[in-house]
């Protein structure tokens, strides 16, 4: 099928049909997911699918429909109920669409190898990171192991003009399995996550890493209510960004239903702590060409040295708040009507090795899993399940779990004193190790 | 508005299967959360077609088992849906959505092959039986019984059919929620209100002869307020669903759940800095049932059972939890979010005592894992949409209801703290260990709820929490979710009031 030219089709026939402004975004795609265990493949699931997005705007309403049929008589009727649909909502003169502004090249997003390589292959490689992951002796049982990849392209078409598209690609691959010692179970897994084939991680250092993760959390101890320094591990990075990503959403901060909705250029982290968006890196996960409405990405400081310097906006907030659309526009898929979301979101690396931060803890968490909500973006306050490693004089001693933490964003932000070198780029979503120098750990 | 999230160093296997994809990329074929909502069937595209004649049914199972293999079905589904989102007063988007599509799935000892396709049509199927045919290769062909129709009981009724309301009417409901949560405090300074419906056909078809349809009904209404005061602000929420026609809001009506979750943001404006560390806590009724959902649900249902890694693998029959304990999965609850007429298996809901005073009795099974573990089917196969593979899912769970009286509960307690509401949480099914947000939480003084205090988290093992249950209330109530395991699935929880002693509490200051 010609997408392309059927959305910039569908855009005229939204305004025949009654639209003032009309947007068309069409999903092509397909994917494959293997999974195996006890090196049997217990399930392959394969599918191709399509559908198409509509909002169209009627005298400053919006209202948006989708449909995976394309058939004339279902497009029409799916144009027609956004139309109808967008009658009943409320008139606001900050719903526009963006004009063209071009697209921010970005390299390495699709890589056509992949539909190239067979499935035997595939099938092999999810085989192999479960054999390895199963050779140390403290692995008991394999959870499964799996490979999956999908491929996409997108088409966007707007009544101002705008007419884009672009091909995106990932595949991935991991294993997740348990340790057992007596009544004592204990899981790990891990994955990797790339654009291209060819750049995936060895099995063998994914099957190392999923084990460890397992049999390193045996015979766990328990610590005293406390407070005490915290370091995160690379893993945990969601714990902290997640709330501040949701913090810096300009709805939110428009709505007053985020923390940092009057903290604009002030100081609210230690000046060790920057945090970027950027949707500009090349093999980037987060990475796009343009936005989910067709605007360019770009790479922006959200934090710079502890100083709050950027909020995310899509076109429509960016017009109630007065300012220019930062390319965050984001769409899960053509169900869905663009929201605000990052691209690839990151704390930068700072100077220490993880070892060094380690090292320079006297008595602390290192903290590898968090579990919970992370921190409230409405209020700021933090409270989670936590398990990781004691440390006791600059090492680690022993491993803890069912604990938990509990702080508040202010007082974590501000609280970092450690930043540790090992930033990890290939994930979306990601920071070095950093050290918070004390937040409440719950024990015994 | 999940209540089980997966965090990164956490993450069940089918879950990062699907997170190392969707991080970042969007592909069409990863259908989202949203994109399920709601539906009514007067508005379906003219000229789609979405039956399918028996024999065209025979012959896509029929080539689904050509290469091999045991077990083959069909999965036909068509949905329509609807949602509005109202914030700030105002009505800032309709979605409407239609999709529809069918999936062939191959079961041939322990594997399973599946395709799907957004067409409906006997090519396109066809060729999704061969792609999913593929896992079968040399295994033993076993021809499939011809399909007949059935029928099975009805758990859903509807009075007035979404289909026959006008949109001027969902709008307002909306109006009316807004208007009473803003009402209700000074302090309110801002309501989203948030309606879906959705009506959903399915016709399923397998190798055994089942030929089953229906058409569920479905409503979700979120109501969230945004307290400020006190320094600090706290958003609200409270969200009432049935599987049902418009006349769910003449029980309980949008005002009531609006000043519901009005009263949450106020109480919580003036929370103190929440303990930690070990305490015993009484739970209210309701909702808080999503406990037992996590921690002892999810480890119960038999796909992890059948790999034989789950933590009640080979328990049955054994003292479990305390004897004040009975936990129960009810797809059969007339109208209740959770449940169907039949799974999206085609196997018939009903009630399934899973732990009966302390003894752990059943595990809850789709096809494939009552085959693996020679078990009952116990209508617990569900799939998010056409385009995922049924799996063990939870109905309606709940703690079936005791003899004590939520007073004297609260009142046999010295301290510790009482949790009203949760907000949702998340379980390792290998190891039991399970965490919760709480959303409004008092503390516990002298046998008195007292001063609230900031929603913290609850974490500990599902093998403690239910031997550490010692008192069960006679106030058996239930609350709506959806719940997540790699696919989004309607569910309801429920719980009378319950107390669990020495529960590990996520506070930000040490106990006094």
């Amino acid at each position: 099928m010609e997408y392309k030219k059927l959305s910039e089709q569908l855009v005229n026939k939204s305004l025949k049909k009654g639209a003032d402004e009309a947007e068309v975004y069409i999903e092509s795609g397909r994917n494959l997911s293997i999974e195996v265990r006890n090196g049997e493949v217990e399930t392959i699931q394969e599918a191709a699918s399509h559908g198409v997005g509509f909002r169209v705007f009627v005298k400053g309403k919006m209202a948006f429909s989708s449909c995976n049929d394309f058939s004339d008589s279902a497009l029409e009727n799916t144009i027609e109920s956004a139309i109808r649909f967008a009658r009943n909502m409320t008139q606001d003169e900050n719903n526009v669409l963006p004009e063209d502004l071009g697209i921010t090249p970005v390299e390495n997003l699709y890589d056509p190898n992949i539909a190239q390589i067979s499935m035997d292959k595939k099938i092999e490689m999810a085989k192999k990171v479960e054999k390895l992951a199963m050779k140390d002796i403290r692995i008991t049982k394999s959870a499964g192991a799996g490979y999956s990849e999908g491929e996409g392209e997108v088409f966007l078409a707007n009544s101002r003009g705008l007419l884009k598209n672009t091909k995106i690609s990932a595949c991935s691959f991991g294993v997740y399995v348990v340790a057992e010692k007596g009544d004592q179970k204990s899981s790990g897994g891990e994955y990797c996550s790339r654009r291209n084939f060819k750049d995936l991680k060895s099995p063998e250092e994914i099957a190392e890493k999923a084990a460890r993760k397992a049999y390193e959390m045996l015979d766990p101890q328990m610590v005293k209510t406390q407070k005490t320094e915290v370091i995160f591990d690379t893993d945990v990075a969601r714990a902290i960004l997640g709330g501040i990503l949701a913090a810096v959403n300009g709805e939110r901060v428009l709505q007053g239903a985020s923390f940092l909705r009057q903290k604009m250029d002030q100081k609210i982290a230690s000046e060790l702590v920057t945090i970027i968006d950027d949707g500009t890196m090349p093999k980037g996960m987060g990475s796009r060409p343009f936005d989910g409405e067709g605007v360019p990405t770009q790479k922006r400081i959200i934090i710079d040295k502890g100083v709050l310097k950027g909020f995310m906006y899509n076109t429509i907030v960016a017009k109630r708040a007065g300012v220019k659309s930062t390319g965050n526009a984001s769409r899960r898929s053509y169900t869905n009507i663009p929201g605000i979301g990052a691209h690839n979101f990151y704390m930068a690396a700072g100077k220490n090795s993880p070892e060094e931060i380690i090292r320079a803890t006297k008595k602390g968490l290192l903290l590898k899993g968090v579990t919970g909500y992370g921190i409230n973006p409405v209020n700021g306050n933090f409270s989670g399940g936590a398990s990781g490693f004691w440390i006791e004089n600059g090492k680690t001693a022993f491993p803890v779990k069912g604990l938990t933490i509990a702080g508040r964003a202010d007082e974590m932000l501000n609280g970092i004193d450690m930043v540790g070198s090992d930033l990890d780029l290939n994930r979306s979503f990601t920071a070095p190790t950093f050290r918070i120098k004390i937040m409440q750990i719950g024990g015994i | 508005m999940k209540f089980k999230t997966y965090f990164v160093g956490d993450i069940p296997r089918r879950k990062f299967l699907q997170l190392s994809l969707k991080g970042g990329i969007v592909v069409a074929t990863a259908p989202s959360i949203l994109s399920q909502l709601i539906s009514c069937k007067s508005q379906l595209p003219v000229g789609a077609n979405l039956k399918l004649d028996n024999q065209v049914l025979n012959r896509i199972i029929q080539k689904a088992l050509e290469k091999g293999g045991e077990f083959a079905d069909v999965y036909i589904e068509n949905r329509i849906s609807r949602r509005i989102l109202m914030e700030e007063s105002k009505f800032k988007s309709a979605v409407f959505g239609i999709s529809h599509g069918a999936g062939v799935r191959v079961i041939s000892g322990d594997k399973t092959g599946f395709a799907y396709s957004d067409d409906i049509t006997e090519e396109k199927l066809l060729r999704a039986a061969e792609v999913a045919s593929y896992v079968a290769r040399g295994s033993e062909v076993v021809g499939p019984v011809d399909i007949h129709e059935g029928e099975k009981d009805s758990f859903i009724t509807v009075k007035i059919p979404l289909g026959e309301v006008a949109d001027e009417k969902r709008i307002e409901l909306m109006k009316r929620a807004n208007q009473a949560a803003l009402d209700y405090d000074s302090r309110i300074k801002m309501a989203s209100i948030s309606y879906y419906d959705e009506v959903r056909e399915r016709t399923i078809a397998n190798s055994e002869g089942l030929l089953l349809s229906d058409e569920l009904p479905l409503l979700f209404f979120i109501v969230q307020t945004l307290g400020v005061g006190n320094n600090t602000r706290h958003m609200g929420r409270e969200r009432l669903s049935k599987h049902s026609g418009f006349e769910m809001f003449e029980k309980v009506t949008p005002e009531e759940v609006a000043r519901t979750c009005a009263r949450e943001s106020i109480a919580m404006l003036d929370a103190k800095e929440c303990p930690a560390g070990k305490m015993d806590i009484v739970m209210q009724n309701g909702w808080g049932g999503v406990l037992v959902h996590e921690a002892v649900g999810h480890p119960l249902e038999a796909d992890n059972i059948a790999k034989q890694i789950g933590v009640f693998t080979g328990k049955l029959g054994q003292k479990v939890a305390s004897d004040v304990f009975t936990m129960v999965d009810d797809g059969s609850l007339p109208n209740f979010r959770g449940t169907t007429n039949f799974d999206d298996e085609g196997t018939q809901m009903k009630r399934n005592v899973l732990i009966k005073d302390g003894i752990l009795e059943k595990y809850m099974t789709d096809i494939l894992s009552a085959k693996q573990l020679k078990m009952e089917r116990t209508g617990n196969g569900r799939r998010e949409s056409f385009r995922y593979i049924p799996i063990p899912r939870m109905t309606n769970t709940f703690i079936e209801r005791g003899k004590d009286k939520p007073e004297d509960i609260i009142a046999s307690t010295k301290s510790g703290i009482y949790v009203q509401s949760l907000s949702g949480g998340s379980v390792n099914p290998t190891t039991g260990v399970f965490n919760f947000t709480c959303r409004e939480v008092y503390l516990i003084e002298n046998g008195k709820k007292t001063t609230p205090v900031k929603g913290a988290t609850l974490i500990g093992n599902c093998l403690d929490i239910i031997s550490n249950i010692d008192a069960v209330g006679d106030d058996l109530a239930f609350g709506p979710g959806i719940c997540g395991k790699g696919q989004e699935a309607e569910v309801s929880a429920g719980q009378p009031t319950v107390r669990i002693r020495g529960i590990n509490v996520g506070g930000s200051r040490a106990r006094r």
